[in-house]
C-alpha cells in the first residue's frame, strides 16, 4: 500500500488546480434542473472540453487524455475542491460513455463519444416507465425492427435530463411476447425525433429535472443499438454498474461538502449541540472511509479487477451518507433551513442539496434493492420463495 | 498512490487464516471456556508459525515486517476468535518497545518464551498479567487489575487501539458468516428465513459497515508505518468505524439467530462478548470521538477533497 503520490500525479494535480483556478464561474450557476441553469451548465461543459477536460480518463481520439482512474481521482477532487458546476452530461460521460468504450462498435463509438466529450451534445436516460420502477425488467415500451429502423412504441417516465437534453438512452422490447429480462434491447435515440413528445416533471424542488416521454412510432436507425438485439438487459446491467460502483458519484464531491459542513458547524458552534458536532466529524469520517474505498477500487480494476455486486455496497453507502450530511446541515441551520435564499440573498444551497440527496437512495435502483444485490450475491442468501 | 494490499499479504492472511480455520474452531472455544482459557499447544502452533516474531527485526530472529501487515493477521485472529495473547504481546508490546529503543527481550518475544502484559491507564485493567483476577463478560478474557507501572503513553495506547480496530473487523466477518449460513439454514413459514426481505436487508446494511470500516483500518495502519503526521486520528477513526461496524454486526446476528442467538449454546456469543470488549479497550468511543472531533473542526487536520491522504 502506498499513501504518496507521484511526482507525474503530483503535476498532474498542480495543472487542473490552476485550469480551474483560472475558470471556474465565480458567482454560482443557477441549478440544472431548470431550463436557464441548463445552458449555463452546457457552456460549462463546453469550457471544459475546450481545456481538454471533459473526461479524462478517455482515450484522445475521443476527446479524453488517457489517463488513469487515479488521475481521474485527482481530477476529481481537485474539481470539487474547486467549486466547480455540477456535471450537466453526467450521463453521458459517466454512464452512457463507458458502455459504449465496451460494447460500442468503431463506428459509434466516434460518433458518440467525441460530441459527447465536448459537451455537444447532452444525454437523458430513459429506463423507467409508469409499470417498471425498482421491476426495470417489467419493460413494456417496445421497439419493433422495420427494415433498417426500429419503431419504439410507449412510454418512459422520471427521465432525467430528459426535459431539454439532446439524445437519450435506454432499454426497449425488441421481441414481441418476451418476458422479464429477454427480449430487450439498448438503444440510443435522438430526442428531437418526430412522434416523441416530452412533458417536464417537476421535482420536489420545482424545477423540471426529469421529463415524462411518449413514443409515437418513433423511428430509430438500428446503427443506434448498443450490443446485439436481446442483450439489452447485460448492457444495462454494466451500466448500472458504472453509476453505482465507481464513477457516478466521486469521493471528492462528499469530501467538498463535508469540509462545508465544518465550516457551518463552526460559524454556529456556540449554539450547537454535542451531538451536532458528532454528526459533523463522522460526516468527514465516513466521506474519508468513501474515498479510501473509491482508491481501492480504482486499484483493483487498474490491476485487472472488474466491479461486481460490491457497487451495490457503495451505492448504499454514498447515498446515505449524502443524506445524513446534509440532514445534520439543515439541523443546524434551525429556523434558517426552510429559506430557499439566506436573509443576505444568498441561494440556500443546504436546502438543495438536502432535497437533491432524498433522491440518491432511489436512483440507480433504490437501496433496497441493493440490499437485496447484496444479500443474493454477496452473501449467497436464497430468493424470496425459493425454500 | 496504490491502495491495495499485495498479493505477499493476501498470501500471508490466507495462509494464517486457514491455519486458524482448521485448528481454532469454535469446539476449541467451548473446550477453553471449560479447561482454563488458555492452552499452551496452542501458544506454541502461533510460534511455529512464526507471529509472536512478525515486527521483531530481523537481526533479533523476527520477520521484520510493518504493522499493516500485522493488523491483516490481527483480524485473522479476531476471526478465530483467538484468546491467546498473540496481539498484545507481538503486535502492540513489540513496536512499542521498539520505539523506546528496548530491544533487549524481542528475542525471547520472537521465540515464543516471553509475553508482555499491557498496562495502560486508559484500561484500567491489564489482559494476561498477574494478580488478583477481574471477571469479564468474555469467559477467554483473563484480565487483572492495573500495576503500578502502568503508564499513559500515547504510542502505546495508538498500537493497542489500532490492533483492537483490526480484531474487531475480523470478528465481525465472522459473526456475519455465522449469521449467514443460520439464516439459510433456519427454516420458518416454509421456507429458510435468510430469503425474508426483512433478514436480508439487516444483513446488507451490517455488511455495508464492515465494508467500510476495512480500509480505514488499513489505511491507519499505513499511516502508523508511514508515520504520518496525524496518524493518530485516523487510528481513532479506524477505532470507530471497525467498532461501531462489529457493534451493529453482533445486534445484527443475535437478531437473525432469534432465540437460538440468546443461549450459551450457539457459537456466536464468543465472537460478540469478544467485540465488546474490544469496542470498549484502548479508548472508549466517547474518548476516539473526541479526539476526531478535536482534529476535525478545530481545524488541526486538513480536510477537504485535496486532502484524502494527508
Amino acid at each position: 500500500m502506498q499513501l504518496n503520490y507521484t511526482p507525474e500525479q503530483d503535476a498532474f494535480r498542480t495543472e487542473i488546480r490552476q485550469w480551474l483556478a483560472d475558470n471556474v464561474p465565480e458567482k454560482p450557476l443557477l441549478t440544472l434542473e431548470g431550463e436557464e441553469g441548463y445552458h449555463q451548465h452546457v457552456e460549462w461543459e463546453r469550457k471544459l472540453a475546450s481545456g481538454n477536460w471533459g473526461m479524462v480518463t478517455w482515450p484522445e481520439q475521443f476527446g479524453g487524455r488517457g489517463l488513469d482512474l487515479i488521475q481521474w481521482l485527482i481530477f476529481e477532487e481537485e474539481y470539487w475542491a474547486a467549486g466547480a458546476p455540477l456535471r450537466v452530461n453526467q450521463n453521458g460521460i459517466f454512464l452512457l460513455g463507458p458502455t459504449v468504450m465496451e460494447y460500442g462498435t468503431e463506428e459509434q463509438k466516434s460518433r458518440f463519444l467525441t460530441p459527447m466529450a465536448k459537451g455537444e451534445k447532452i444525454w437523458a436516460q430513459a429506463w423507467s416507465e409508469p409499470g417498471a420502477g425498482s421491476d426495470m425488467a417489467a419493460i413494456t415500451t417496445k421497439a419493433v425492427r422495420d427494415g433498417d429502423e426500429y419503431v419504439i412504441t410507449g412510454q418512459k417516465t422520471w427521465s432525467s435530463r430528459a426535459s431539454f437534453a439532446d439524445w437519450g438512452f435506454g432499454l426497449f422490447r425488441t421481441e414481441e411476447g418476451s418476458k422479464r429480462h429477454r427480449g430487450l434491447s439498448f438503444i440510443l435515440f435522438d430526442l428531437n425525433s418526430p412522434g416523441i413528445t416530452r412533458r417536464p416533471i417537476r421535482q420536489l424542488h420545482g424545477e423540471p429535472g426529469f421529463a415524462e416521454l411518449f413514443f409515437d412510432e418513433v423511428r430509430v436507425p438500428a446503427e443506434n443499438m448498443l450490443a446485439g438485439e436481446g442483450e439489452g438487459w447485460n448492457v444495462a446491467m454494466a451500466t448500472a454498474g458504472f453509476e453505482r460502483g465507481l464513477m457516478l458519484r466521486s469521493p471528492g464531491r462528499f469530501q467538498a461538502a463535508a469540509k462545508r459542513l465544518v465550516d457551518l458547524y463552526r460559524t454556529h458552534e456556540a449554539n450547537a449541540s454535542p451531538s451536532a458536532r458528532e454528526a459533523v466529524s463522522k460526516a468527514w469520517m465516513d466521506t474519508q472511509a468513501y474515498a479510501y474505498n473509491t482508491y481501492s477500487v480504482a486499484a483493483k480494476i487498474l490491476a485487472g479487477g472488474k466491479i461486481g455486486a460490491e457497487a451495490s455496497l457503495n451505492k448504499i453507502f454514498w447515498s446515505e451518507l449524502d443524506r445524513a450530511m446534509h440532514r445534520t446541515a439543515m439541523q443546524i441551520l434551525g429556523a434558517a433551513a426552510e429559506l430557499t435564499k439566506f436573509t443576505d440573498g444568498s441561494i440556500n444551497q443546504w436546502l438543495e442539496g438536502y432535497i437533491f440527496s432524498l433522491s440518491g437512495p432511489i436512483y440507480a435502483g433504490s437501496n433496497e434493492i441493493q440490499r437485496n444485490i447484496t444479500a443474493e450475491r454477496l452473501l449467497g442468501l436464497p430468493r424470496q420463495g425459493a425454500g | 498512490m496504490e491502495f491495495l494490499l499485495t498479493d505477499d499479504q493476501a498470501t500471508l492472511t490466507e495462509g494464517v487464516r486457514e491455519f486458524l480455520t482448521g485448528t481454532h474452531g469454535p469446539e476449541v472455544l467451548r473446550r477453553l471456556d471449560e479447561e482454563g482459557n488458555r492452552d499452551p499447544a496452542i501458544w506454541q502452533s502461533l510460534v511455529e508459525m512464526g507471529l509472536p516474531g512478525l515486527l521483531v527485526p530481523e537481526e533479533n530472529g523476527g520477520l521484520g515486517m510493518a504493522l499493516l501487515d500485522a493488523a491483516l493477521i490481527a483480524a485473522e485472529c479476531g476471526r478465530a476468535c483467538l484468546a491467546e495473547p498473540l496481539v498484545d504481546t507481538a503486535f502492540v508490546a513489540v513496536p512499542w518497545l521498539m520505539a523506546k529503543g528496548e530491544t533487549g527481550e524481542l528475542a525471547a518475544i520472537a521465540a515464543g518464551e516471553k509475553t508482555v502484559p499491557l498496562a495502560h491507564n486508559i484500561n484500567g485493567w491489564t489482559a494476561d498479567g498477574n494478580g488478583e483476577a477481574l471477571e469479564s463478560v468474555d469467559p477467554l478474557r483473563n484480565l487483572s487489575p492495573l500495576t503500578p507501572d502502568a503508564t499513559d503513553d500515547e504510542l502505546l495506547l495508538n498500537l493497542g487501539a489500532l490492533m483492537s480496530s483490526a480484531q474487531l473487523v475480523g470478528l465481525a466477518s465472522a459473526m456475519l458468516d455465522q449469521a449467514v449460513e443460520y439464516a439459510k439454514m433456519r427454516n420458518q413459514f416454509g421456507q429458510p428465513i435468510g430469503s425474508f426481505q426483512a433478514v436480508k436487508h439487516h444483513l446488507a446494511s451490517a455488511t455495508v459497515a464492515l465494508e467500510f470500516a476495512k480500509p480505514v483500518v488499513w489505511r491507519a495502519a499505513q499511516a502508523m508505518d508511514d508515520g504520518q503526521e496525524n496518524a493518530a486520528i485516523h487510528v481513532s477513526h479506524a477505532k470507530l468505524a471497525a467498532g461501531d461496524a462489529a457493534l451493529q454486526m453482533a445486534e445484527t446476528a443475535i437478531q437473525v439467530h432469534g432465540a437460538m442467538g440468546y443461549t450459551y449454546e450457539v457459537d456466536l456469543h464468543f465472537w460478540m462478548k469478544r467485540s465488546w470488549a474490544h469496542i470498549g479497550a484502548w479508548g472508549s468511543r466517547a474518548f476516539h470521538t473526541k479526539r476526531v472531533d478535536d482534529a476535525v473542526i478545530g481545524g488541526a487536520m486538513n480536510i477537504g477533497p485535496q486532502h484524502t491522504f494527508g
